[in-house]
């Protein structure tokens, strides 16, 4: 029982179980694991249930399909593989085979004889090493604190990190 | 000419527990307990240390929660009575004990020590920070930040814009009261995740302290280990933890701690004593829960059978161990140097609270370990992190591996089956600042208190310290109350401000009961529009 302080403030209201989006957000755990938290809206719900009765496939299972990428975005995916998922979770750790990868998920629905339908995907994660890198290229380098001005002009000037981050394509350049 | 250095850091945090609703919180008593135990003797060692000539250096990490707490008029108020109240509680052991050769002296003991703690705050005026702030002006300690409210950075990387306000906040925060900005960054809990280190850089903070594989894995593979910084492409160094300082102090088996001559954490007149007797004492009154007033040895293995604490034998062994470990570094720095062409550095990060605390005997062993080694050796210096980037080494470029010093090493602690539901809320809640902050460029008035209001509930629901006790299993119920709570109140705000209709008189509760950072500025949260920097995971 929250005391009356915490009621007034908090309003008797607690959190919600869900935000009425589509959603679907993958986060590291460690080399081999990671977290997935999703959420269907009413409309997208809506949406997989009509086109299903219409295709008159009603026995569509819901399903995760986990795409495995080298290091980085631009490349095309090195393979997948997929989780059937129970249609009440909103939630699953995924075991996957390969540390210091990439990696992204789609939520979909597989039905008998018909192709993977995506309904949500999600942001790429790289997963941490498990162990030394092979890679033994040496390259050293002074560090050079230019940064440092950077921190004064926001003291400054009260910079927001808007205006702070327009200027990065520059600093990319170099 | 010192063979190696040792840089040893010492972080203290705690999460912002200010309960003005209660008059006695056990949450406060967590700050009231590390202010007697851990701070004041610290800072008095050091102190002394000065005064006689001893030259140190330390790095010390002080959280933003725990300085908003330490320049808290209400907190200090309270914590002048907390300390008057144990103040009477040892004259009252005092006469209990009088005569008794085993626990007279200890009870005088404790007296001695809550006296001094009073002295001391009387001399800063009830503040801690000038004293602090004294020490790193006369380059003893070099003081350094961490993310506003200890957030757990790699879980929140989905919204880099939330590490950038926790980041720069803490970064404005420090400056504000040492009257400079911090060099360093404390990575909460060591957690480190690819694409951080861009967003450190961009403050200005020079170094991060990782855990050992945070060095050790990166990529490419760094050619002297954990005894040279790496720097990333961004800019930032590295620092990595050495693995086996961390043992000698930390492991349950072999680790100084344990000694048997040391006293006992889990013996504690609280729970021995009539309650009629000790009742008043208690805080809150008449519950049994810990007053620091503990007269055992370790004795031995188990908590049945404790012998009576002996002081002078306790610190013969804070001695012993202050030279097995500079010996150990000797040693290691020699061998490392042998083999580095450099002279190495080892890292040794260790939470504040552990000295004085867990460990009663832990400010006296630093005490011994900084005159060992300014007067009895010279092949170990000791260096701040900011030191050792002055000498100008050229570092090698390499990308820190994700990781942290938690139980398994990567970010389990923070996101299994017992805390996990959290992460969808806070990634919400800061999808939502950042859309209200960038909707609302120049707000003013209530709509700006409203935002900042906003901000700090944000800030205060994403520390580290919910989701860790909550995997921890002891104050689950609080540490979800104030994860929920923090949250609720975020949503209010934000459908108030979405609404335009500000509840003023609620309002102005709010920013009474949760009043962190008073200067908190809520812009820190704009967008950084479409051009997400490279390597920082994004929703998409």
């Amino acid at each position: 029982m929250a005391d009356p302080q915490t009621y007034y403030l908090n309003r008797g209201e607690s959190l919600p179980e869900r935000y009425g989006e589509d959603r679907l957000v993958i986060l590291p755990r460690d080399p081999h694991n990671i977290f997935a938290y999703w959420e269907i809206s009413p409309q997208t719900r809506e949406a997989l249930a009509r086109r299903a009765s219409e295709e008159g496939c009603p026995e569509f299972a819901l399903c995760l399909r986990v795409y495995k990428y080298g290091w980085g975005e631009g490349e095309d995916a090195e393979g997948f593989f997929d989780l059937e998922v129970s249609g009440d979770i909103n939630n699953w750790y995924i075991a996957v085979p390969h540390a210091d990868r990439c990696y992204r998920v789609e939520l979909g629905c597989k039905a008998p004889g018909r192709s993977f339908q995506s309904l949500l995907r999600s942001n790429l994660i790289r997963t941490p090493r498990d162990s030394l890198s092979d890679l033994i290229d040496e390259q050293w380098q002074l560090p050079d604190w230019k940064a440092q001005k950077l921190f004064r002009r926001i003291s400054l000037y009260h910079l927001s990190s808007a205006e702070f981050f327009r200027r990065r394509p520059e600093a990319k350049r170099k | 000419m010192a063979q190696g250095f040792l840089a040893l850091i010492l972080h203290a945090h705690l999460p912002y527990v200010r309960h003005p609703e209660y008059d006695h919180s056990l949450e406060e008593k967590w700050f009231f307990e590390a202010i007697t135990e851990c701070y004041i003797p610290l800072l008095m060692v050091f102190e002394k240390l000065r005064d006689e000539g001893v030259d140190f250096r330390l790095t010390f990490s002080l959280s933003p929660t725990l300085l908003a707490m330490m320049e808290d008029p209400l907190l200090q108020e309270r914590y002048r009575k907390y300390l008057q109240g144990l103040q009477n509680l040892a004259r009252l052991e005092e006469e209990r004990t009088a005569g008794d050769p085993s626990f007279a002296p200890l009870a005088r003991l404790y007296r001695e020590h809550f006296d001094a703690a009073a002295a001391y705050l009387e001399r800063y005026g009830g503040r801690l920070v000038p004293a602090f702030r004294r020490l790193a002006e006369e380059n003893y300690l070099e003081l350094i930040t961490t993310a506003s409210t200890h957030a757990y950075l790699p879980l929140l990387l989905l919204q880099p814009e939330s590490i950038y306000a926790q980041l720069a906040n803490a970064v404005q925060y420090h400056a504000s009261l040492f009257g400079e900005p911090p060099r360093g960054l404390w990575l909460p809990e060591c957690a480190y995740e690819h694409g951080l280190d861009e967003i450190i850089s961009e403050l200005g903070l020079q170094y991060i302290i990782t855990a050992t594989h945070g060095v050790l894995y990166a990529t490419p593979r760094p050619k002297y280990g954990v005894y040279s910084p790496i720097l990333t492409r961004s800019g930032v160094a590295v620092f990595g933890r050495d693995p086996e300082t961390s043992k000698q102090v930390w492991s349950a088996q072999e680790g100084y701690p344990g000694d048997y001559d040391y006293r006992e954490f889990y013996r504690d007149i609280a729970y021995d004593l009539p309650l009629e007797y000790i009742g008043p004492y208690l805080h809150p009154p008449g519950l049994r829960s810990d007053t620091g007033i503990k007269y055992y040895r370790i004795t031995c293995e188990g908590l049945e059978y404790k012998e009576p604490y002996q002081p002078h034998r306790a610190r013969e062994k804070a001695a012993l161990h202050a030279g097995n470990f500079m010996f150990n570094r000797q040693q290691q720095v020699s061998y490392l140097a042998s083999l580095m062409g450099r002279p190495p550095i080892v890292i040794s990060p260790y939470d504040a609270e552990l000295f004085g605390h867990w460990w009663f005997e832990g400010p006296q062993w630093l005490d011994f370990l900084f005159r060992k080694i300014a007067f009895d050796q010279a092949d170990v210096k000791l260096i701040t992190p900011g030191e050792y980037l002055d000498l100008g080494y050229p570092l090698q470029l390499a990308e820190p591996n994700p990781s942290s010093w938690g139980d398994k090493g990567y970010h389990e602690v923070w996101l299994n089956g017992s805390n996990d539901w959290l992460y969808r809320h806070l990634h919400k809640a800061a999808a939502d600042m950042i859309r209200l902050a960038t909707a609302h460029p120049r707000a003013e008035g209530l709509l700006e208190r409203a935002l900042r209001q906003a901000a700090r509930e944000l800030m205060l629901a994403q520390s580290s310290d919910w989701p860790f006790i909550m995997t921890s299993g002891t104050t689950v119920e609080y540490a979800r109350s104030r994860a929920v709570s923090h949250l609720v109140r975020f949503r209010l705000l934000q459908r108030q401000i979405d609404e335009g209709n500000i509840d003023a008189e609620w309002l102005k509760r709010l920013e009474e009961a949760d009043n962190i950072f008073p200067q908190l500025d809520y812009r820190l949260y704009q967008d950084f529009e479409s051009s997400v920097p490279a390597g920082i995971a994004g929703v998409v």
